[in-house]
């Protein structure tokens, strides 16, 4: 009987022990609109971009304390699952549209809704006012779960001018001028064009590029179904991308290299003269984010002029200057947060308010979700102003038009996985192009 | 009557003391285990209030996913050439440090230095080691030996690459075990076998090896499950590339469970992982008992 009463007993200690484990409390607003303190988590801008983004914050709310907490885009998901479960040290966290990582579809149960907030702040006609993507991505189930700080687009590439310059180099428009490009490059002990072939995400960017120059809408088409991952401008944009590694165009050894850090450091440390980067790159192009970059890439050079160009006609379509886009961050509030008044009056101040917005759009990390917010370009000193302002305003602007051409938000998870496999397998020769193809038509039919 | 009574007060007083460690072990060990159990019966993306039940179908899963039996693959050829050629250097660096040489405490050092190190400082150096840009290539180049350094692009390399490192790492462990267990050998044995006429390599492998044999199993029992549960090295290095090709089940638990949100399929892999390791585990044993008899 005394044996039963003391297995019960340790029974009971282990049921009371793993109840604690499981158990979430409710917990208690203790801030106000006004104060508070918030923990910010996300995975970019980063520094000192975010540092700028909260003085600029404290200005207008200087007794709430917003602190920055980083990630690695690999290490977000993974690190932010097991914060937000457990409710404490996470006030406000950054999500993304689609696959890639903070994915609303998988974070947004844990964030409150932010319409009425929203609402407050521009009025009943906030739609209107905000970036169409800004809304739309971000609402799940009818709630508007995160607000879009702004948006990315890709497509393009980034040069470094002055390579070019001092090398007598012309700026590549189509297969052949790349190729020679990189040639006269790697002559000189340059890498033409670095890639990180091995960090899946980016190789989709380029990936989707080649598909809008082979037969533009194709791959956003095929992402909803429209036309099949098998048809023939898939396929030949596949053997495309295949070229870019059998060309010479892509640097050797790019399948075993990270774009971040390891591409962007041989950019930044002007040993490669051309990448693929989006529109969040437009921020290197201002001193002090270059500086710190370089900085980042082990380098002593000083900062140099970059541009973007087009994504070069490789298909020989004539089809070119394809840009594709969603939100890059968006910031959503813990519902298990402490602070979550607090949290709330910051999300709304960063992604909806004129100055929050504008400091944004200075950064030129992120095309703004607020209409009304544009680069103040009297107030914007680039590295190279003569020869940067005209072409990054255009590029922008150009972005900003590019109209229905999702970048990763009509792809989920298991097409993402599925498309950096076959651009791997493809790239080392391991799948063919046809086979690829049709693997991405057989993941596409078994996640639906 | 009265000495049966005796045994069961001796029990229930024994109980209080090891609930403690029951409750412990209890609680942090086996209910991860039934959890993570449950767990693969859902599809679940780890968040989401819901939860929808899907019984079996993630183990179904799991056995006709390339990408698990690629795992499976990696692990076995990487448990097998890791653990010999390790096991290999650890014994000859043992025997060779119980003979006289000069330095041997540096020597010693220098030799488990690589164990203690964690993988995640060391893993920036062997990327950058093995990379286009790295010191290997300006070696190939500067010798003019016209290598290109490209192996962690290569799926037929980059695995090989991965028990360079490993070898490296953990031939300290071998080592220093083989070394421990070299010193338990009786010296008289050795003696006889150097009088009967045997020569330093017949002594090595007919006498030193034998004597170590439990040492040798242990190692191999740690290398199973160590291989099983590999994960650091080929994160941090390869990122489980290209295309899969390092892929071990430690990393696709990941991949699943984190950059996918499939939980619940992760949880599965997770369960037959535990499976594995346990049975190697068995069979490791087996084969050490049903030598000694």
């Amino acid at each position: 009987m005394k044996k039963t009463k003391v297995v019960v007993v340790g029974l009971v200690a282990l049921m009371l022990m793993l109840t604690g484990c499981g158990s979430s409390k409710e917990t208690k607003d203790t801030s106000s609109e006004t104060s508070g303190e918030v923990v910010w988590w996300g995975w970019t801008p980063g520094s000192p971009t975010n540092e700028k983004y909260i003085e600029a914050f404290n200005k207008e709310y200087p007794d709430i304390k917003v602190t920055w907490k980083q990630t690695s885009i690999d290490a977000y998901d993974a690190a932010l699952k097991p914060a937000l479960a457990n409710g404490k040290g996470v006030e406000a966290f950054e999500v993304s549209a689609g696959s890639g990582n903070g994915g609303i579809q998988v974070f947004g149960g844990q964030a409150i809704d932010l319409t009425d907030a929203v609402k407050k702040a521009l009025g009943d006609d906030y739609k209107d006012k905000l970036n169409e993507a800004a809304i739309t991505t971000m609402t799940v189930n009818s709630q508007l779960k995160a607000l879009g700080v702004g948006t990315v687009y890709s497509g393009n590439l980034w040069i470094n001018q002055d390579l070019f310059d001092k090398y007598n180099v012309k700026i590549p428009t189509n297969l052949d001028e790349w190729k020679k490009a990189c040639e006269i490059f790697e002559q000189n002990g340059i890498n033409g064009f670095v890639q990180g072939a091995g960090q899946g995400a980016f190789n989709i960017d380029t990936f989707h590029a080649i598909a809008d120059n082979v037969s533009p809408g194709n791959f956003t088409k095929a992402t909803r179904g429209e036309v099949q991952w098998t048809d023939d401008s898939i396929v030949k944009a596949l053997e495309l991308w295949k070229g870019l590694f059998d060309d010479g165009i892509m640097q050797k050894g790019a399948l075993g290299l990270q774009q971040y850090p390891e591409a962007n450091n041989l950019f930044m440390s002007q040993k490669a003269a051309m990448v693929m980067m989006g529109s969040w790159y437009t921020s290197n192009a201002l001193p002090d984010a270059m500086k710190s970059a370089i900085e980042s890439a082990a380098s002593t050079e000083e900062p140099f002029t970059m541009i973007p160009i087009q994504f070069p006609d490789i298909a020989g379509t004539g089809n070119t200057g394809s840009m594709f886009g969603d939100l890059d961050y968006s910031t959503a509030v813990s519902a298990k947060s402490s602070n979550i008044k607090a949290a709330t009056t910051f999300a709304v101040w960063l992604g909806t308010s004129q100055s929050g917005q504008q400091i944004i759009a200075d950064s030129l990390n992120v095309v703004p979700s607020l209409k009304s917010a544009t680069p103040d370009w009297d107030n914007v000193k680039l590295v190279n102003p003569e020869k940067q302002n005209e072409p990054i305003k255009e590029y922008l602007n150009n972005a900003m038009n590019s109209g229905d051409n999702p970048r990763f938000a009509g792809i989920n998870a298991d097409m993402n996985q599925a498309l950096m496999d076959v651009l791997a397998g493809v790239a080392g020769g391991t799948i063919t192009p046809t086979n690829g193809a049709a693997q991405l038509a057989q993941t596409q039919a078994d996640s639906e | 009557m009265e000495k049966n009574n005796k045994s069961r007060s001796t029990t229930m007083n024994g109980l209080p003391w090891i609930l403690p460690a029951f409750v412990f072990v209890a609680g942090l060990i086996y209910y991860s285990i039934f959890y993570t159990f449950k767990l693969s019966t859902l599809d679940w993306n780890g968040l989401d209030p819901i939860q929808t039940s899907v019984g079996m179908s993630n183990y179904g899963k799991a056995f006709s996913d390339w990408i698990f039996w690629k795992a499976i693959k990696n692990t076995v050829v990487f448990f097998l050439i890791t653990f010999l050629i390790q096991n290999f250097l650890g014994f000859i660096f043992a025997a060779i440090l119980h003979s006289n040489v000069k330095l041997a405490t540096l020597h010693k050092c220098l030799i488990f230095i690589p164990t203690i190190l964690a993988p995640a400082t060391m893993a920036p150096v062997f990327r950058l080691l093995f990379s286009p840009q790295g010191m290997l290539q300006d070696l190939s180049d500067t010798l003019h030996l016209g290598i290109t350094v490209d192996w962690l692009a290569q799926p037929n390399a980059a695995l090989y690459i991965l028990m360079i490192v490993t070898i490296w790492q953990f031939t300290g462990m071998s080592f220093i075990l083989y070394y421990a267990a070299m010193s338990q050998i009786d010296k008289e044995m050795l003696e006889a076998s150097h009088l009967e006429g045997a020569g330093l390599f017949r002594t090595l492998w007919s006498i030193v090896l034998p004597n170590c044999k439990s040492t040798t199993v242990s190692l191999a029992m740690l290398g199973i499950i160590g291989s099983l549960k590999t994960f650091d090295v080929p994160y941090l290095i390869t990122t489980g590339g290209p295309n899969h090709a390092t892929e071990f089940l430690g990393t696709y638990i990941f991949r699943q469970g984190i950059r996918q949100s499939h939980l619940g399929y992760a949880a599965a892999i997770s369960v037959l992982l535990l499976i594995l390791a346990i049975c190697g585990a068995i069979l490791i044993n087996r084969m050490n008992k049903g030598d000694e008899k």
